[in-house]
């Protein structure tokens, strides 16, 4: 699909792959079979000397093949049978592969951010500390509540110090698992996505003929 | 289509929509799947107001929530799988995905933004200005009363801030990319234009001092109460729960793709809001959307209320100050005013 080729680091978005079809059928047959795969609202279609190629722009929600924005199908014969091979090009699968550098970067703003105010805080920490007003009163539970035995709540001046205030403002820990969690999800998406692709394209295939 | 008249207003003229509780779906299967699909609700409610209420305080955290929340969607997701409501919103690797990045977007950068500009920061600079220690009775009060003020505080802001977002065209702007979604899952919640997101965050609730134990209430209400208006599972709701409470029936009028029911059903958790205020429509629906079920993507949901904003104002100065003749016409706003 573009002039350049990219062996190995194309697999992220790009799938080939094959479904055996009956040697029997023509070209024409195994297209129109298809056909209802692919005629989706926001998809072009094209026969070109015997390769289907098709775009969808912003496909629906449930549209089958809506994880694959282009692609090219065409028969080959191999050996004594025949199969449909694909080459199927995904956006999706290309934005959830760099998804992970997002929140990496999210995580890095984080600390980043933390740094930053800490340094500004050191400076005004003298002024700060007339702010030590008398301690906050303890609250007590109605007594309803203490009859039923929920917890009294706990004594706002034997409250250690306020932990948050050292780690800064900021956490990065959950753009860390964010990433991890998208990686996970690439994964999952990468695998699933093609083979639910084979058995949608070998059902079609297999299927009664379109009425015309 | 004829439609349905809901008092004064005429409900699925333009997309079908079920008006009516008689009228909806029910479960289908045998009777366990009935029992877990009638009374799942209301148990979990129960179990999350019991648990939040004799944790131990160490345990009684943030951090614990968040853990909770976490195995919380992934047993809802597990529910949409066995149970869906329409074969039209099933979930897909790519919808999960995208789904998974706004509610990824909410944790982390617009979390990080939140915190200079959030309600947070307006409560506290307004909890400055006044003595509020005269509010310290409601402290006092019983937790859960507490807690159902605290939950029925917020929804009823977020009731008024959802209902204007209906009305007034710069707010509508950032809400319709919300009303894109063509489905309804676990997720959805979150996907939306970040200054929608924003906006709709915007709690009156943070004025009084309230126990800690008690936000955690009113979170686990709004856990399992809220969580549940844009879910794809068949419920046989309780007839007292969907009187209190919004549902996803609810929910699913409300993001029809018919243009009165949008006008309907603005709660997060207490539809009770709904019905004081007669905006209130009973029953549910399938086809969801704008534009005909137009779904956008995230790129188009980041810059719409942008785009849409300069074009509008390009148009409307034009008409204003151009002659009249002069610059693009006024796109036809779907907000009149009541």
């Amino acid at each position: 699909m573009t002039g350049l080729s990219l062996p190995l680091i194309d697999n992220i978005w790009r799938v080939r792959g094959e479904v055996p079809i009956d040697p029997a059928m023509s070209a024409a047959e195994a297209f129109a079979r298809i056909d209802p795969l692919l005629r989706t609202p926001g998809t072009a279609l094209s026969d070109d000397g015997g390769v289907l190629t098709y775009t969808k722009r912003n496909p629906q929600a449930q549209d089958k093949l809506a994880t694959f924005t282009r692609g090219r199908m065409w028969i080959e014969q191999a050996g004594a049978g025949a199969v449909m091979r694909f080459d199927l090009f995904s956006h999706a699968l290309l934005l959830c592969f760099l998804t992970p550098l997002l929140f990496l970067a999210f995580a890095q703003m984080a600390i980043a951010i933390n740094e930053w105010e800490a340094a500004g805080a050191e400076a005004s920490e003298k002024a700060e500390k007339k702010d030590e007003m008398k301690p906050p009163a303890v609250k007590k539970l109605n007594p309803v509540d203490e009859f039923l035995g929920a917890p009294a709540p706990e004594d706002p001046s034997k409250k250690k110090k306020d932990k948050k205030k050292d780690e800064g403002r900021h956490s990065p820990d959950e753009g860390y698992v964010l990433a991890g969690i998208f990686a996970a999800i690439y994964l999952v998406g990468r695998w699933l996505e093609p083979f639910l692709v084979r058995r949608r394209l070998r059902a079609a295939l297999a299927g009664p003929p379109p009425a015309t | 289509m004829a439609g349905v008249q809901v008092g004064k207003r005429i409900i699925g003229a333009d997309a079908p929509v079920t008006v009516g509780w008689e009228n909806i779906g029910k479960v289908e299967g045998g009777p366990i799947k009935q029992f877990v699909f009638t009374y799942f609700q209301p148990v979990m409610l129960f179990a999350a107001i019991a648990f939040w209420y004799y944790a131990p305080n160490w345990l009684a955290v943030a951090s614990t929530a968040i853990a909770i929340r976490l195995g919380w969607t992934i047993t809802l997701l597990v529910l949409e799988w066995i149970n869906p409501r329409y074969e039209s919103w099933q979930l897909t690797w790519k919808e999960f995905a995208t789904d998974a990045f706004y509610v990824a977007l909410g944790m982390t950068f617009l979390r990080m933004v939140d915190s200079y500009i959030g309600d947070g920061v307006m409560v506290e600079a307004i909890q400055g200005a006044f003595d509020w220690d005269k509010f310290n009775w409601f402290t006092g009060l019983p937790l859960l009363v507490q807690a159902v003020i605290i939950s029925m505080i917020f929804d009823f802001g977020q009731y008024w801030m959802h209902r204007a977002m209906h009305n007034w065209h710069p707010l509508w702007l950032t809400h319709a990319p919300h009303h894109y979604i063509t489905q309804l899952n676990v997720q959805k919640g979150a996907v939306g234009n970040p200054v929608e997101l924003f906006l709709i965050g915007l709690g009156i609730g943070g004025f009084f001092d309230f126990l800690p134990r008690a936000f955690l209430l009113a979170g686990a209400i709004g856990m399992t109460v809220s969580v549940y208006q844009h879910i794809n599972v068949r419920f046989n709701t309780p007839s007292w729960w969907r009187f209190i409470f919004n549902t996803v029936e609810h929910h699913s009028v409300h993001h029809s793709q018919d243009y009165e029911a949008t006008r309907s059903n603005y709660s997060g958790t207490w539809i009770i809001w709904d019905r004081m205020f007669g905006t209130c429509v009973d029953g549910e629906a399938e086809v969801l959307g704008m534009e005909g079920g137009r779904r956008m993507d995230i790129g188009e949901t980041m810059i719409f209320p942008f785009r849409e904003g300069w074009r509008d104002s390009k148009a409307w100065f034009a008409k204003r100050f151009g002659g009249g003749s002069g610059g693009g016409t006024m796109q036809p706003q779907l907000e009149p005013a009541e």
